[in-house]
Parts: C-alpha cells; structure tokens; sequence
C-alpha cells in the first residue's frame, strides 16, 4: 500500500513535470472519453435503462403489412386469431388510441387517450400509482364510465390530489369517473394521458368493424419464445387469415418486433443501426485516442530508459516497474475520465436536442438522456479500460531492458537505439491513420446520404405554413353537413386574419406524426392482373384552396373547387405516381377510380388533375406512392381535420388569432398540435440527422486527433533526430535532402495508413448499407476525396516538424561532443 | 569547389613555399556570441594560414575557443568579423545552401563520438555524404570501398555501427571523412571517446593519412596527441598565443 503511495505521488509529480504532456493527454482522452459516455447515455435511454413496462424485453406489438406498403395497425380479427391460435403468449392485449375532447374544467382541450381491454395492462404489467386498474367487469360491453388517468394529467388536473379516486372527467361530453393514476411517465398506447375500457366484445362485432386496422396488439412471449419464433408463427396465422377472409385479407401479412423496438418508432432497425454505428465510432475515436497516448508514453519512456534502467540496477523488478508506470498512466486516464465526465454533462443535453427517435410514447423515458448511475459506472470501465490499454505497451517495453549498464550510461541516440519503439510508433500511427479514415468515409457516407434526404421535393412549400389538428366532436357534429359547414366557413373566416394569406383542411397533414389514412382503389375497366395485387394509395380528404396553400404544383387539369360538392360529380385530383401506376403511358384526366372497401361501395371518381408527387407518408419518405386528394364534400368522413395556413408574416405570430378565429365559429372546439409545417417536418429525419451530425462530429475528431498524433510522432521523430539532421548537414545535406528524409517518414506512415483505412472502411460501410439514401456505401468518390483529404491534412501534421528539421544547426554536430 | 560561386580573395603577401595561396586563410577572425545581452568573444582576431599537406593540431584549455574555431574552419559556423578563404575563395560569407555544398566537397569532418547513424550500416554511413553530392551509385561504390580499405573496415562493410568497438566507429568515421577527398580533415578530439589503445591506433591511423598527403586539422586538449601534428597552434582566450612547428 505505501509502495503505490509512493508511485502516486511520483506519478503526480511526472506529470506536473511535464504539463505539456499532460495537458494533451488529458484533453485527447477527456474528448475521447466524454464522447464515449454521451454515446453511452444515448444507448442507455433508448435501450437498457428499465421502463415502466414490466420485463419489457419480453413484450411484442405486431405490425399488419402489404407488401410493398406501409406497416399499418392491426385489427380485432388479428388479435382474436392470435389470441385464441398462437403459442408464443402468455398474455395479449389490445388498445386503440383516442384523443378526448376534455371540457367541464377551463378551456376545451384535446388530450391523448386510449380505449384499452384490461388485458392490455395487464399484459404490459403496468399496475396504477393510486387506485385499481380496469377490471374484466370495467371492460364487460355496457360496463361502467371509469377512467384511468396519466400522472401528469393528474397533476396538471387535479394538483395530484390524492382524492382524485372516484371524481368526474367530461370526456367527449360524457362523465367518466377517475379509477386509479398510472405512474409517472407510463403513457402507452400513444402518449395517452386518459385510458377507458374498451368494452367490447369482440366476436359480436360486424366484420367489417373488426377487420377495421386501428388497434394495437400487445402480446408477452412465453419464456424461451424468441421475437422470431413469434414472428414466424403470426405469419403463419396470417396466411390462415388469407385463405379465411380473402376479401379482407388479400395480400396481408405481419411482422413482430419487440415493444421497446416499436417505442422507438424503429421498424426497419434503423435507430438501432445508428446507434451500434455511433458505438463503433466512439470505439474507433478511444482506439486513436489510445494509440496516441501510447505513441506520447513510449516517447516518454525511451527519454526515461536511464531512469528505469537505474531504478532496475537498485533492485526494481520489472513488474515493480511496469506498476509504476501504469500507476502513472492510471493516473492520466482518471484526470482524463473526470474531463470526460465533465464534458459528457455538457454533451449529453445537446445530444437529447438531436433524439433521434420517432415514437411518441414513454418520451419522459426515452427522450431522457443523462448521467445516472449505468451511465457514471460505464465511464469509470471505459476510464480504467483505456489507461490500462495506452499504458501497458509503453510500460512492458520500457521495462524490457536486460543491458541495464549500457542504457545507464547512454547519452547518445544517434548510434542506434529506439529502434523498436520506433516500429511501435509506425505501427500505432498508420492503425490511427487507417481508423480515422474509416471514420471519416462512414461519416462523410452518413452526411451525404442525409445531405440527400434533405434536399429530397417534398412536392410542396413548407415555409410560412401554420398547421393544427381538430377533432369534431360526435355530440355536436353527428351531421356529415355540419361537419361540411365547419370546414366550409373555417378557411373563409381565416382569411380575414390579417397576415394569412390562405387556408385549407385536410383530414392528414404531409408527414405527421400521427395516423395516416390509406385507400385500396380500384382503376375503370383495369381488374388487377394479380389478384394477389392490391393498389393502395394515401387517402386524403380536402377543402377547396387546401392543395393550394399546401403550395402543390398542378401537372395537369385542375384542382378541387368549391363547385366539388356532394351533389356534383365525384372527382379526384392525384399524384404523378399514382396515375403512372393506374394509367402507365396515359393521360389520367377523365379516367375513373374508386376506392374499395369489404361491405362498402363507393363511387367512381373521375380524375380532374394531376399534381406533382407529394411527400404525404413517412414510412414513404424515400420512395414515390401514389397520393390521392378527395373533396371533403364529397366523401363522408368522421376523421380528425388538419387546418393549414399559409401566413405572410412568421407563423408562430399567428397563433393567438387563429385560436381566435376558430372559437369565433365553435367557441368550444378543442385545437391541438399547434405548429409550423417546419417544425413537424424537423421530426420527419431525426434518426438520419442524429446518425450524420454525431457521425460527421466523431469523424472530425478522429481526423483531428490522428493528425494531431501524426504531428506527435514526427514532432517526436525530429527531435530524437536532431543530432542525425545536423551530421547530415554538417556532412552537406542540403534542405531537400532533409525535407526528403523527413517528410519521406512521413507520407510512408499516411499512405501505409491510407492503404490499409480503404480496406477497413470498405468493410465497415457495408454495415452502413441500410442506413443510406442515394448513396452507395462503396462510392469510389468519397472513398477517394476522403483519402486526399487526409493525406492533405496529415501532410499539415508534418508541417511544423518538417520546418523545425529544416532548422535544424549543423553546429550540434559539434556541441554534442 | 564552384569558383563561380565564391569570391576570390585579394592577392595577399603571405604564401607557401610553394608560392602558391595557403589552403586555408583566416584574417582577423572574432567571433562573438550574444546572450541575455552578455558579449561573450569566443574568438579575438585570428590570423591563421593553413598549407596544403600540413597536419596541425589545435590545443588550449577548456573554453578557450577551439571548438568554435574548428566549427568556423568547417563551415558549420561563420564568424562576426574577418574573412576566411578557402582555396582562396573567400567563404566567409556564403550562403547556407552554398555552405552545405562547400563543406560536403573540400571538408571532412571526424568527430570525437563519431557520430555515426545507427540505422545505416557501415557502408551507408560511409556512402552517405557522396549521396548529397548526386554522384552516381557506381562512382559512391568506389570511393567508399577505397576509404574502408584505406582504414582496414572494408570487411566490416555490412555491420551496424552498434556492432563495432568504439575504436571500430572511428576508423569508419575517418573512412566517411575522408571518402569524398576533401581538401582538409577536421577533427574534433577524434581520441576523446576512446581507450588510449585505440586512441593510438587512430592517431597513427591520421598520421597515415598525412603522409599519404592529407591535410589534417584537429582539435585536442591532449598535448601527448597534439605532438602528432607538424605544427601545433595553442589558443587561450579565443586568441593565438603560441604556433609553432614540430621539431
């Protein structure tokens, strides 16, 4: 104890010794660590930390999907099938969310709820904070108006008042008793605040209600069943339901993920993806960190060979030694890990601005990122990790010396010496080289893919758009023509606030984050080949003025008109690709669709205009699908409506008025999901935007901190060679001779570690392959300005090496005599 | 040696007794050095003539400038005041570059811890002065075989330095000196780092050298080896205090 006492105290004096030193290894691990723990904290939030789910990781939601399209919600007839069919559950339970028009208690507001089968709490293992869940008497068809409410809605509502129990909620203009709170942050299915049994019976329902898609199935898997095993039994379960219901089921399948996946909003694995590919660029950053460090010690302990190889003459063994030395290096990673830490708290909230999940629901959870305990406990591993990583190399091989008298009396390196540290310099320096070039082509791949989504038409004008959702209530618009007169008059009273320019109502805004509707339809006189084939496109319906103040740009005919009413032919204006898909080669103008549905008929429409596509789904940011706009007169409809507004001024200045405007025609309508189109739209690329920007960052980095280990090594190089350079000189080496012999060094390390990096980061970018948008992960051009870029770069590393070479007196030819 | 680039001295008084320039003249030479505002004056009007085929040693005390001399004499240094003409080209005042290529055709340097480099074998080290003279690799050959020879290295042409004795290391800085034929051997206490058994062996190894016509000057503080040379000069204080010719 009082030998690593004294080593301690030794080490903190080499250190204070040499600050330079220590300032560099200090900030180039502080960096290095701290990039890693923000990391961490990320996967931390989005994947390990515990949420109020119990052993969530044993809990599934399934998808229904066609192929080719979106995955959408499941139906009644799924989850009675699964339920009542499958093996793989212990329990499951179904939900349908539910926005509320919440009045009775200040002003109407609309707030998130949830109908949900008593099952589906149970099922999530979720119990309330303050009274009972619902009961399969609370859930019984006719059972009685109870409530559950969310923890911050009890808050908000009730001031947590713990006599909440049994107090009365208007809801949708009826009174529902509170039955319990749920805890803090558990807020599932969609961000509810407000959860009612479903009370349903579910085998009563007509077909068509209960193939209706709307619902979310939970399910808990028995012990030893895997998310696969699962998945592929569902599959099989959908195929019965084909044969079953083909009318309904054409065409259909499913897919299981887990329920944390699906928190995520994470279908396709991208989140996750990123998240691993961040993980491995943070590894790489501590590798070249690393690298560096034990470039700095092995310099260091050549300069201390004298030193070691006296303490071994006075009877140091070498592991006495080894532990001296990684006492100091012990020592530097912790001053680096405490700089790390400190930087990971300034980092962390700054990377929770660039969440890159799409979910809604558990964001107290999800959207948390910080320094808790799993958080403080991988910072100290990573810390000891990485001192033990730069420091036992440099330790073993300043200790390996066996010629103790030679190197005490040594005082002169030009006769050779170094030479095995110098291999080791090389060696770590092109593993930095090839690992930064890794980073920067996965980096530089991630930012041109998300460079390209960005710059992806959108097919309308998203600047100066104001947008809000409102749900009419059944109890004051059971009239489809009541409806009608509310989105008649709206826009027409908008228009009078001054600053709008023109408004419109649409029952989905382009790439919300909310439910969308689709429409299978049906093309005049065009039965589809394969009956297999089921054309869907994204169904909206709109007012007149809505495509243009959404600013769509009109390929052909005209839009909807306010002579588009329900009287009046059925028309339909749709998108470039829809009609490609429906009439390929024709002009669409007069053609007739309708859309289908089992048990229903609908009209046919006339098509009356073509519009350039339109980015209406976002599942289908990255491809074209078939978008068609319907008057709102003319097909009958009790979905929420979206009201956009096209401003003159700053949108976000409009907002009051607005609100005005609207309760000057319904003095009691709730609004929500107040925002500008751009602040819907920032949500649409979050995991692209979170995995380019920290990519991008850490690439940066590593280039940074390999050109500043480059310069470190030639720095180093020089000076140990000050006294070859000047008998070089002395003996008439003139500068090219020198600026040769140094720079030669040099380009022989960068291109070796060019060489070897376009291997590496050939392997490493076909991980990325499913993370990229209109970029290839082998694209031959950013492979090769990613390479000049560090070879211009590291070639600035030697710069200042170079130069002191060149300065080198000949005179200390001499003077080392 | 470029004429074109050096300047040719004024005609002087003083010639050999071949009645041609000396080799070597310094007029008037000081050097001074400037520290923290402190003059210090290494070297205080130097007269020295050096002939061709002459051996002569340096000597004087720790301190008293030879080493700033010798390092003025080889280029490596230029002094504050007074001229210096080698081959009677004034050399004084020439620029680094053409310094560099002066010292690598008329000067050959030994020096007291042989400064060799440890990741060149022998022959490379020998070799390397002729590779900054862009001489072909054929002609380089030649010349450093002929030098090893000249010392008794030629078998050792392959080894790393740090596989030969001290004494080894300086017969192969001799031969690098010497490879090039330089007009004059400088030669900082080339027996400093050595035992006195292979200090002698180098000694008789210079004194070869002179008798096969070689102009050598070297530095010592050792007056047992200064005895070797044909002319001794003693400095003290940066100045000449004695010069005088062997017996």
């Amino acid at each position: 104890m009082q030998t690593l006492w004294q080593d301690l105290r030794y080490g903190v004096r080499m250190l204070l010794k040499q600050p330079g030193f220590t300032l560099i290894a200090v900030g180039t691990l502080a960096i290095s660590i701290g990039a890693n723990t923000a990391i961490f904290s990320a996967i931390n939030a989005l994947l390990l930390r515990p949420l109020p789910v119990e052993n969530l990781d044993r809990v599934v939601s399934s998808y229904a999907l066609r192929e080719g399209f979106d995955p959408f919600g499941s139906s009644f007839l799924e989850y009675a099938a699964y339920r009542d069919r499958s093996h793989c559950f212990v329990s499951s339970g179904v939900a349908t969310q539910h926005s509320f028009n919440l009045t009775g208690q200040r002003e109407p507001e609309r707030a998130r709820g949830a109908n949900v089968m008593a099952d589906y709490l149970i099922t999530l293992g979720v119990r309330p904070l303050l009274g009972r869940a619902f009961s399969a008497d609370d859930d019984r068809p006719g059972g009685p108006p109870v409530a559950l409410i969310g923890y911050g809605f009890w808050k908000k509502h009730f001031a947590g008042n713990i006599g909440v129990i049994g107090q009365s909620l208007n809801l949708d203009g009826r009174t529902y008793n509170v039955l319990g709170v749920m805890p803090q942050g558990f807020d599932l299915p969609g961000a509810a605040e407000i959860w009612i049994p479903l009370q349903t019976n579910i085998e009563n329902l007509p077909l068509t209600e209960r193939a209706a898609t709307s619902h979310e199935i939970v399910a808990r898997l028995k012990a030893g069943v895997s998310v696969k095993q699962a998945d592929v039994e569902l599959k099989a379960i959908a195929r019965q339901l084909e044969q079953e219901y083909p009318n309904f089921r054409r065409g259909w399948s499913v897919k299981v993920i887990s329920l944390r996946q699906d928190l995520l909003g994470d279908l396709e694995g991208r989140v996750r993806k990123a998240l691993f590919a961040l993980v491995g660029g943070v590894g790489f950053l501590l590798l070249i960190c690393c690298a560096n460090i034990a470039n700095l010690q092995l310099a260091r302990g050549i300069v201390r060979q004298r030193e070691l190889a006296l303490r071994g003459a006075l009877g140091a063994g070498r592991c006495r030694l080894v532990r001296q030395l990684l006492t100091e290096s012990m020592l530097l990673a912790l001053v680096g890990g405490a700089g790390g830490l400190l930087l990971a708290n300034w980092l962390v909230p700054a990377l929770a601005m660039l969440n890159p999940i799409r979910g809604l629901s558990l964001g107290e959870f999800l959207h948390n990122f910080e320094l808790d305990q799993r958080v403080l406990a991988f910072a100290v591993v990573t810390t000891l990790l990485t001192g033990v990583l730069f420091g036992l190399l440099p330790a073993l091989k300043a200790t390996g010396a066996h010629e103790l008298m030679s190197r005490i009396k040594e005082t002169d390196h030009r006769s050779g010496g170094a030479g095995s540290a110098r291999r080791w310099f090389h060696g770590l320096i092109i593993a930095e080289i090839a690992i930064a070039l890794t980073l920067l082509v996965c980096g530089g791949l991630m930012v041109q893919s998300f460079q390209r989504l960005q710059r992806v038409d959108l097919g309308f004008n998203p600047e100066n758009l104001l947008t809000l959702k409102m749900a009419l209530p059944a109890s004051k618009y059971s009239q489809y023509r009541q409806r009608i007169a509310f989105t008649d008059q709206l826009p027409e009273r908008m228009r009078n606030v001054p600053g709008v320019l023109s408004a419109g109502i649409t029952t989905n805004i382009p790439l919300e984050r909310e439910i969308a509707y689709d429409a299978i339809f049906n093309v005049e006189g065009r039965p589809p080949p394969n009956p297999n084939e089921v054309p869907i496109t994204s169904h909206r319906i709109v007012t007149p003025d809505y495509l243009e103040t959404l600013g769509v740009t009109l390929i052909k005919g005209r839009l909807i008109s306010k002579n588009d009413r329900a009287e009046m032919l059925p028309v339909v204006v749709v998108s470039q690709e829809f009609a490609r898909q429906a009439w390929p080669g024709e002009d669409a103008i007069g053609k007739r669709v309708r859309r289908i549905r089992a048990g229903q008929t609908f009209p046919w429409m006339t098509v009356v205009g073509v519009v350039k596509d339109v980015k209406e789904d976002r599942f289908n940011y990255r491809i074209n699908r078939p978008v068609w706009y319907v008057p709102y007169a003319q097909v009958e409809n009790d979905f929420p409506v979206n009201l956009i507004i096209r401003t003159a001024i700053d949108p976000n200045s409009l907002t009051a008025a607005v609100r005005e405007a609207i309760h000057s025609v319904d003095a009691d309508q709730p609004i929500s999901n107040v925002m500008t189109m751009n602040t819907n739209l920032s949500t649409v690329l979050v995991t692209e935007r979170f995995g380019a920007v920290l990519m991008g960052t850490l690439a940066i980095s590593g280039l940074l901190l390999a050109s500043i280990g480059l310069f470190g090594v030639m720095a180093y190089s020089v000076s140990q060679r000050t006294g070859e350079i000047g008998l070089r000189v002395a003996l008439g080496a003139q500068a090219k001779h020198v600026l040769g012999l140094i720079l030669g060094q040099g380009v022989k390390l960068i291109l070796w570690g060019v060489g070897i990096g376009l291997a590496v980061a050939w392997g490493a970018t076909q991980l990325l392959v499913s993370l990229l948008f209109e970029t290839k992960a082998a694209d031959p051009m950013t492979f090769a300005s990613i390479a000049l870029l560090l070879i211009s770069v590291s070639l600035l590393a030697c710069f200042f090496p170079v130069r002191r070479a060149l300065s080198v007196d000949p005179m200390i030819a001499l003077r080392s005599e | 040696m470029n004429s074109n680039e050096l300047t040719e001295t004024q005609p002087t008084n003083v010639v050999n007794g071949n009645g041609v320039h000396p080799l070597i003249r310094l007029a008037g030479v000081t050097k001074v050095f400037l520290t923290d505002e402190v003059e210090t004056h290494a070297l205080s009007g130097i007269h020295l003539d050096i002939r061709e085929g002459e051996y002569i040693s340096i000597a004087g005390p720790s301190g008293c400038g030879k080493t700033t001399l010798l390092s003025i004499l080889g280029l490596l240094d230029t002094p504050s005041e007074g001229s210096y003409a080698l081959k009677g080209h004034e050399v004084a005042n020439l620029s680094f570059a053409d310094r560099a290529r002066v010292r690598n055709r008329e000067i050959g340097f030994i020096f007291q811890s042989f400064n060799l480099i440890g990741d060149l074998s022998v022959f490379e080290n020998v070799e390397l002065p002729l590779t900054y003279r862009g001489m072909s690799a054929g002609d380089r050959k030649a010349l450093v075989t002929e030098a090893l020879e000249r010392v008794g290295m030629a078998h050792r042409g392959k080894h790393l330095p740090s596989q030969l004795s001290g004494g080894q290391q300086q017969r192969v800085a001799v031969a690098r000196a010497l490879a090039g034929r330089p007009a004059i051997l400088l030669a900082d206490e080339p027996t400093g780092n050595l035992d006195s058994r292979n200090g002698e062996a180098v000694m008789q190894l210079l004194r070869e050298l002179h008798q096969g016509g070689a102009t050598i000057c070297m530095v010592t503080h050792d007056e047992r080896f200064a005895q070797h040379a044909d002319r001794t000069v003693h400095l003290f204080d940066g100045q000449i205090v004695e010069d005088r010719m062997a017996a």
